[in-house]
């Protein structure tokens, strides 16, 4: 496998977004008719290279060298024309046509204004073979029978697949997938896999972004693995598979010193129960049959892969979504009927992934935001300034959740927008403490954050219990987030696969491989070479 | 066999309207045959395309007043006047969507309602070319041979003969792999990059064909009337021919003509309300808006489906 041609280089490409540096000095090669993988923790930069490579992001520096051809500069529609190819992560079907006409839009190439306008638009030259070649691009990835149905009638594993054909349709060479297993079942995953090899099989070299280790497994012959922004490993699948930097850049290798102090005065009252929850987002079904409860002044963490289903769990707690099934109870109060902005008022906060934050605001003004619901409860006229007791009232949640997060006083005036990623993260939970929540919902925590400052974050937060709220937290920084919490579920596929004591979960070695979703390498290994 | 039935009601309807010889009926149809020309461009530009131009009178005003002034004070024919006046819609809307269509988002609607306050200062102010709000009248008839097609009866032919044309010719269009690019474009713009269609390119086209129409069809208007001033190209005009295009289900087709005839219809209602007709035809924009399917046309499919779905029945029951 090692003496496959070299196709596309990509050397030393840097990427930076403002001041935040997105890759730092990539470089990796891409070989003729292979099936390469690109993985790594959310945020590292996977999507990044990707957009690099087909021309949606333009690099700071480095080059792309497709056959030693540089494809940096080039506009997108160029490089596809090249053969380069990419899907995206949500699949982006375009609902409003039907199947067929998905695949034949990307095989046509040729759009004559005069042709078409008397009639003769599919009567020459390439469009007049684009029906054919859209139908041998469904058969292969297995859509032939469905190609006259509305695309919007198709399942989530349909529309990766359709995503497939339609970048194939292109003429492609190498195809780049983004995420094309992200929120998929078993059954479908297996549909893709096979699809994906038999797309290798006419030819066409495969590259593709994601998170589900055991779906990797399956396909890549080599790996790449993105972390913060650069390479950490990359080579055959076998040894990049068993090389511990890259366990550790999935499972977190960041230490947390202060374990749980002694909860023996902890009481054990239900704060939140979640019985037998499922939820769906259209086709794509992202929990099922979850149950969890977090008692009063308890730390949970609950830990699984990308697209596991653990942000539509917090989104049903915080009313941003709907369960199909199930009840939540919280503080024995039903939440069923509860709208979302009533929610921070009942004690449940949210401090969402990716922070949220106004940017144009400052940081106190940003806190401000937080007290909203607190005082619309006061009266209108107090949104237009606040005033009186319930002035008095904010600036002292204000100046608790300071003495919390020190390093907001100092921001205090500073616009949001130009803090750095830790100290947006400490706005963003000083904003969710500012309604003075009974449970405080953090959704990855640690994304985007350097190690040093995802500990000074997680590290403060069981003082916070001490005041009496729970904490609900999601991370991929699987091992820190146990080290720091009391108990933990796993949630994998949208189901709970394992939960129990935090110091219980850390040492069972089969959670890392639940989690990782290696374990099932060895036997598709076999299923790989035999078919 | 399907394709064939629009186009043959409508021309049947026309040759039932011209045959009645109501001079009412023929002077309304003209009005249609003018709303519908510049209909057909926004049909691709809004319908297929998912750009909106707010200021779409704008370009049927420069169209109106380049032929009338190409033809009053260069004495250019009246026929090379309506071909310049084409020229020019197309190629200020080719400006337009050049500049504007390097930014996403809706620059264009803000664009296009600028530029349409600009042309209508431009048109009421610069008086010695335009002759100001009292207008300019048009010296030189538009002649076919020796035949003056000034009658209402004669423009509902020339009218109606282009604007059938053109319906054919987008309809064609729709249909092309051109028509699709334009789909796939007003759908998503980076699944057409992802695919090499580049969408601006896609969009500056549409904008210069809808501009080139909405000129073709000012020009035909100043002929007809003999006469332009600056008034008729305001924002309601912009707007009917929104709605026009919202109510024929965004198809840039025969379908058009559902939202052409109620349109007129419904101005001619409307006159009794005088300035008042803007806020109304605001309202029943919005109105359409909220039927993307358009009314008519969303019915006709309902209709359809319906009936695709007992001939399948049926077919499952021979099976």
């Amino acid at each position: 496998m090692n003496n496959k041609k070299v196709l596309l280089e990509v050397k030393d490409v840097d990427l930076s977004f403002g001041g935040l540096s997105v890759l730092n000095k990539v470089s990796f090669d891409v070989r003729g008719g292979e099936i390469l993988a690109l993985i790594g923790p959310n945020g590292a930069g996977k999507s990044s290279i990707l957009n690099v490579i087909t021309g949606f992001y333009t690099p700071n520096a480095g080059q792309v060298l497709l056959e030693g051809k540089n494809l940096v500069g080039m506009s997108a529609d160029k490089i596809v024309d090249k053969g380069v190819v990419r899907t995206f992560q949500a699949a982006e079907i375009l609902f409003e046509l039907n199947v067929r006409e998905n695949v034949v839009a990307a095989s046509m190439k040729e759009m004559k204004l005069f042709a078409g306008a008397i009639g003769m638009g599919w009567k020459y030259g390439r469009p007049s073979r684009s029906g054919e070649l859209a139908d041998q691009c469904l058969e292969l990835v297995g859509l032939g029978d469905v190609a006259e149905r509305s695309a919007a009638q198709l399942t989530a594993g349909q529309q990766r697949l359709l995503a497939a054909a339609r970048a194939l349709a292109t003429g492609a060479e190498i195809l780049f997938l983004d995420e094309p297993g992200a929120g998929l079942n078993h059954i479908e995953k297996e549909l893709l896999v096979n699809a994906i090899l038999r797309i290798r099989k006419s030819g066409v070299t495969v590259v593709f972004v994601e998170h589900d280790l055991t779906f990797v497994s399956k396909l890549a012959e080599r790996i790449v693995v993105l972390n913060y922004g650069q390479v950490l490993a990359k080579g055959e699948a076998e040894a990049v598979r068993t090389d511990p930097k890259v366990i550790d850049a999935y499972l977190g290798n960041t230490e947390i010193n202060r374990r749980r102090d002694n909860r023996s005065e902890r009481s054990n009252r239900r704060l939140l129960t979640a019985a037998n929850l499922s939820a769906s987002h259209g086709a794509v079904q992202a929990l099922e049959d979850v149950s969890l409860h977090v008692d009063e002044g308890e730390i949970v963490s609950l830990i699984g892969a990308n697209g596991a289903g653990k942000s539509t769990l917090l989104g049903c707690i915080s009313g941003r979504y709907r369960p199909s099934q199930g009840t939540l109870e919280f503080a024995g109060r039903s939440l069923r009927g509860i709208a979302a902005d009533k929610r921070p008022g009942l004690g449940i906060a949210l401090a969402p992934e990716g922070r949220s934050l106004f940017g144009s605001l400052t940081v106190e003004e940003n806190l401000m935001m937080g007290y909203f619901s607190q005082l619309r409860r006061s009266g209108l006229s107090q949104l237009i300034a606040p005033r009186g007791e319930h002035h008095r009232a904010m600036l002292e949640v204000m100046e608790e959740v300071m003495t919390f997060f020190p390093k907001l006083r100092q921001r205090r005036h500073q616009q949001a927008g130009t803090l750095s990623g830790g100290e947006g993260q400490m706005v963003n939970i000083a904003r969710a403490l500012m309604s003075r929540p009974q449970l405080l919902m953090l959704d990855e925590p640690s994304f985007g954050l350097a190690p040093q400052v995802t500990r000074e974050i997680l590290e403060s937060l069981p003082d916070l219990t001490r005041k009496g709220v729970s904490i609900l937290i999601i991370e991929q920084n699987a091992k820190a987030a146990l080290q720091m919490s009391d108990r933990g579920y796993v949630l994998v596929n949208g189901s709970i696969v394992a939960e129990g004591q935090s110091n219980a979960l850390l040492e069972r070695a089969d959670i890392n491989e639940a989690f990782l979703g290696w374990q099932e390498s060895t036997e598709s290994e076999h299923e790989r070479v035999s078919a | 066999m399907n394709r064939a039935i629009a186009p043959v009601a409508v021309v049947l309807g026309l040759v039932g309207i011209y045959l009645s010889g109501n001079d009412y009926l023929i002077n309304l149809g003209v009005v249609c045959a003018i709303y519908t020309i510049p209909a057909i461009g926004l049909g691709l530009l809004f319908g297929r395309c998912r750009q909106i131009s707010l200021g779409h009178a704008a370009f049927v005003a420069i169209g109106a007043y380049v032929a009338a002034i190409t033809s009053n004070e260069y004495g250019i024919d009246p026929w090379f006047s309506v071909l310049l006046a084409t020229l020019t819609g197309g190629l200020c809307a080719w400006a337009v969507g050049k500049l504007m269509f390097r930014l996403s988002g809706h620059h264009l609607a803000m664009a296009t309602l600028a530029l349409g306050m600009i042309v209508h200062t431009v048109l009421v102010e610069w008086r010695s070319v335009t002759g100001g709000p009292d207008g300019t009248a048009l010296i030189n008839p538009l002649v076919l041979g020796s035949v003056d097609l000034m009658s209402d009866r004669a423009f509902f032919l020339l009218g109606w003969g282009v604007a059938c044309l053109l319906l054919l010719a987008s309809d064609n269009l729709i249909r092309s792999p051109f028509g699709l690019g334009l789909r796939v474009v007003g759908e998503s713009e980076s699944v057409a990059s992802s695919i090499g269609i580049k969408p601006n390119a896609l969009k500056v086209a549409a904008m210069t064909i809808s501009g080139g129409l909405a000129g073709l069809s000012g020009a035909l208007y100043a002929y007809w009337l003999g006469y332009i001033s600056p008034d008729p190209f305001n924002v309601a005009f912009s707007l009917k021919l929104l709605l026009i295009v919202a109510l024929g289900g965004y198809s840039g087709s025969w379908r058009l003509l559902v939202g052409v005839f109620f349109v007129v219809v419904i101005s001619e209602v409307l006159k009794a309300f005088g300035r008042w007709d803007t806020i109304i035809f605001g309202l029943l924009l919005i109105a359409a808006m909220l039927y993307p399917q358009g009314w008519l046309g969303g019915m006709f499919d309902q209709f359809r489906q319906s009936r695709q779905a007992t001939a399948g029945d049926k077919r499952g029951e021979l099976n």
